[in-house]
């Protein structure tokens, strides 16, 4: 709720404020409250954090003015910074905290604040997560404001709109929803409001956090909110009829309503020709599958099916697991398991000591394993497709949920054989279906069925052609073209 | 909330989808514990039962035995294998059936062989073949002179099966069955010939049902390659004219009459000659059409001889009596057909076209 200026207050305001302040300040190194003289016989007080404050600007805004003034009234001295009002003890600490310098106007008798906030932060990078060889090379940075700014440049129009929140009782994180009014589905932007004002928890210190309070199903492997540093793709999405959520100290943007087709989607594909995009979406698609089931395929075919097994490719297995100790689920499951240490070790370390990792890596899969006989060498040739083919996804943490997905079906696989993997299969296209994000089916537009937007699905035909904005967005503009509006 | 009732409906679409196409219960078949056997090579053994044998391990680079079972019923042979080897013998990677030629002649292949087909492991395309000699011996004595014997003799049967060869009458177990049961088909099979040190293709049989009545060879079998099995011969050698011709392509019609007395054979082939020893001069043009002119007679001759044999034999490998077959009017049974089959009256007609003896092959002189 808003609080109102109220000027009863002010008679007392003065001294007893000054008192609560310090009270609340106690024991905070960096908390400065200093008596400064001004040019006349009046002084002011002036309240703030230096940690958070530009000391610079605190100088220049409001030090030189007072010492230049002649009684001139606090608020008329600072002319290069916005000054507001404080209403009441707990906005005045709100705005302590938020990088404000506080001053009492003695000639008026009320609390002023300005915003002297340190700009601390990274200058704009290109993408580390989803890195495109063409298109724009600019990424979101931990700075809200920054973040809105690139969305703005791309979209230029008033009816971008952005809606703040806060929210963490102890982080204070401030959260923007970003939304095209006039052109979204209204219910899209009423539910995410709704989701984020009942959010009730102490931290957020990245997007994902906020995206497991606000997602429609938490016990699944599979994101209901793409995730994204790329303000591009931020952009696009909005122009789709889609929403986006900003989160202050955060680089990933959080878009919503989204399919499984989009993780499997890159922002690229739209910037290259479109038989050479479909291509690549199609290899994608392609990657996805063979990564989930190429090792699992492999347990079930040594284990149950020899029969499948072409001759010539049953001489190589048999050769090569002639003399293995261990059962093919072992061995897959031990590599896999391996694997998983390497790439998560290849993570944490520091860069530096990647080379090392490498060798150890590549040393230790590929032949210190064959050679000991722990694994088969069609085992680690496997191996090595599916570990590249993972990589193909887009999205980072599809790619880390695959590999949960991938030793569900090498258990199923290791019971039941093929069975056992198209078993698998049917149960994560089950629990797909079961999905929604932001209350829209996950498998859209395959089920529920809308034809026309399967031209950018599993390829991504001519831009020309995509003339309407996807369907099972339900958007109030149907068309992209200003025409047909 | 999430539609669950999905999960349920979607699981028991799967597993009823699934249980029209596999059992839900897996066979265990590591297969570092299993031996798939490549052949199963079936002979007649002392007092009435039959003599099974199969290389063991098979496709491995371990020291190789032949096994050697007699027993009454083929899978018990495979059961009789397990008991006395360290690998249980799996057969769902089967890829030939050797039966022995005096097998065949007796009849009653069709029951080994429908064992086989039968079998959801053993995939139909099973090559099948009769031999004539002792397989056994002959195995036996590679074993020490060439490793993965039995591999490359399937890859052969493979490769000229695949790329149309025409040299050999290659036939899995399903074709060979399909025409067993249908009508107007006799089923042919390739025959080999095996001693202690040479395996080699003889011929085609040819099958009355599941009952060999016949081998053809040599011309014999080039001419029944040309006008059934593939309609192409990589060579037809004939010695009479010291000639070879090379590539050939057949184009074989048949035209029976209304009452089924009489059948006119017209065989068009186009191919070129590829080697002449001959004294005649076939530069030139006049010389050269006498040559094929006595070429197409000695082929009619020959054609017409082969055709009076399975006449005799009552054996139609050719499918003639699938001409019999006319849309919107009854189809005479296999006997009825059989009789009009045997005392059919058969003209023999050859039209051969070749291309000149020169480097390049050009048309310019055939089109003259």
């Amino acid at each position: 709720m808003v609080e109102k200026y109220d000027p009863q207050m002010k008679n007392h305001q003065m001294s007893a404020w000054l008192d609560e302040l310090k009270q609340k300040l106690n024991h905070m190194d960096d908390a400065e409250i200093v008596e400064h003289r001004m040019g006349t016989s009046a002084s002011v007080y002036l309240v703030y954090i230096k940690t958070l404050i530009d000391p610079e600007r605190l100088n220049e805004t409001i030090i030189q003015p007072l010492d230049r003034s002649a009684g001139d009234s606090l608020s008329s001295c600072i002319t290069n910074a916005k000054v507001s009002d404080v209403i009441s003890i707990d906005d005045a600490e709100q705005k302590i905290m938020q990088g404000f310098v506080l001053l009492n106007d003695s000639v008026n008798d009320q609390w002023l604040g300005v915003q002297l906030e340190n700009p601390l932060g990274r200058a704009v990078e290109p993408s580390q997560t989803e890195t495109v060889i063409y298109g724009a090379k600019d990424s979101f940075s931990e700075q809200i404001d920054k973040n809105i700014t690139m969305l703005r440049r791309r979209l230029p129009i008033s009816t971008l709109k952005t809606e703040s929140f806060t929210i963490g009782s102890l982080s204070k994180t401030k959260v923007v929803l970003l939304y095209i009014d006039g052109l979204i589905n209204p219910e899209f932007v009423s539910l995410a409001r709704k989701k984020i004002n009942s959010v009730d928890f102490d931290q957020f210190l990245d997007s994902s956090q906020l995206a497991a309070f606000i997602e429609d199903h938490n016990h699944t492997v599979f994101p209901q909110f793409l995730q994204t540093d790329r303000p591009d793709a931020c952009a696009y999405a909005l122009g789709e009829g889609k929403l986006t959520l900003l989160v202050s100290n955060s680089p990933f943007a959080l878009i919503a309503p989204i399919t499984f087709f989009h993780l499997i989607q890159s922002p690229e594909d739209y910037f290259l020709r479109w038989p050479v995009a479909s291509f690549l979406r199609l290899i994608r698609y392609g990657s996805f599958v063979v990564s989930l089931t190429m090792i699992p395929f492999y347990v079930a075919l040594t284990t149950f099916h020899y029969q499948m097994v072409p001759l010539p490719l049953l001489y190589v297995l048999l050769e090569s697991r002639s003399k293995l100790p261990f059962t093919p689920f072992a061995e897959g499951f031990f590599m896999i398991i391996t694997l998983e240490i390497i790439k998560e070790a290849s993570l944490r370390m520091p860069t530096k000591t990647s080379q090392t990792l490498g060798v150890i890596g590549g040393i230790v899969i590929g032949q210190a394993a064959v050679e000991a006989g722990f694994a088969s060498k069609v085992l680690i040739v496997l191996m090595g497709i599916s570990a590249i083919a993972f990589f193909l996804v887009p999205n980072y943490q599809v790619t880390k949920s695959m590999v949960l997905l991938q030793i569900l079906l090498l258990i199923l696989a290791s019971f039941l054989g093929l069975p056992g993997i198209v078993i698998g299969l049917i149960g994560i296209l089950a629990h797909l279906h079961a999905l929604t994000s932001l209350g829209q089916p996950y498998l859209a537009p395959i089920a529920p069925f809308y034809g026309k937007d399967w031209n950018d699905l599993f390829i991504r035909g001519p831009l020309i052609w995509m003339k309407t904005r996807p369907k099972y967005l339900k958007p109030l503009r149907k068309w992209r073209q200003e025409m047909k509006k | 909330m999430v539609p669950y009732k999905h999960y349920g409906l979607l699981a028991i679409v799967g597993l009823m989808w699934m249980a029209g196409c596999s059992s839900p219960y897996v066979e265990n078949n590591k297969i570092e514990e299993i031996a798939p056997v490549v052949f199963w090579s079936i002979d007649k053994g002392t007092e009435g039962k039959l003599k099974i044998s199969t290389l063991v391990p098979p496709l491995i680079q371990e020291k190789k035995r032949l096994l050697s079972k007699e027993v009454d019923l083929l899978k018990q042979g495979g059961q009789e294998f397990n008991l006395i080897y360290y690998r249980e013998l799996k057969q769902g990677q089967l890829r030939m059936l050797l039966i022995n030629e005096e097998l065949a002649k007796k009849g009653g292949i069709e029951k080994l062989i429908n064992t086989i087909l039968v079998d959801p492991d053993i995939s139909m395309r099973v090559y099948l073949l009769i031999v004539r000699g002792d397989f056994d011996e002959y195995i036996k004595n590679q074993l020490t002179k060439q490793e993965n014997q039995d591999y490359f003799l399937y890859r052969m049967l493979k490769h000229y099966e695949e790329h149309n060869q025409g040299e050999m009458s290659i036939v899995n177990i399903h074709k060979f069955m399909k025409k067993v049961y249908s009508p107007f088909k006799d089923p042919i099979l390739p025959v080999f010939h095996s001693d202690k040190n040479n395996f080699n293709y003889v011929g085609t049989a040819l099958f009355q049902n599941d009952k060999e009545v016949m081998v053809i060879q040599d011309v014999d079998d080039n001419i029944f390659q040309l006008l059934d099995n593939d309609h192409f011969l990589k060579v037809l050698a004939i010695p009479k004219f010291s000639i070879s011709l090379g590539r050939i392509r057949s184009n074989v019609r048949m035209k029976l009459s209304r009452d089924y007395s009489s059948l006119s054979l017209h065989v068009g082939l186009k191919g070129r000659i590829e080697e002449y020893q001959g004294e005649s001069n076939i530069q030139s043009e006049e010389l050269l059409q006498h040559l094929i002119h006595e070429i197409e007679v000695y082929l009619e001759e020959q054609t017409s001889d082969l055709l009076k044999r399975m006449q005799r034999l009552k054996v139609d490998p050719l499918e003639v009596g699938t001409h019999s077959l006319k849309a919107f009017s009854k189809e005479i049974t296999d006997e009825q057909w059989m009789k009009h089959w045997e005392n059919m009256k058969i003209n023999v007609d050859y039209d051969i076209k070749v291309h000149p003896l020169i480097n390049g092959a050009v048309d310019v002189f055939q089109n003259k």
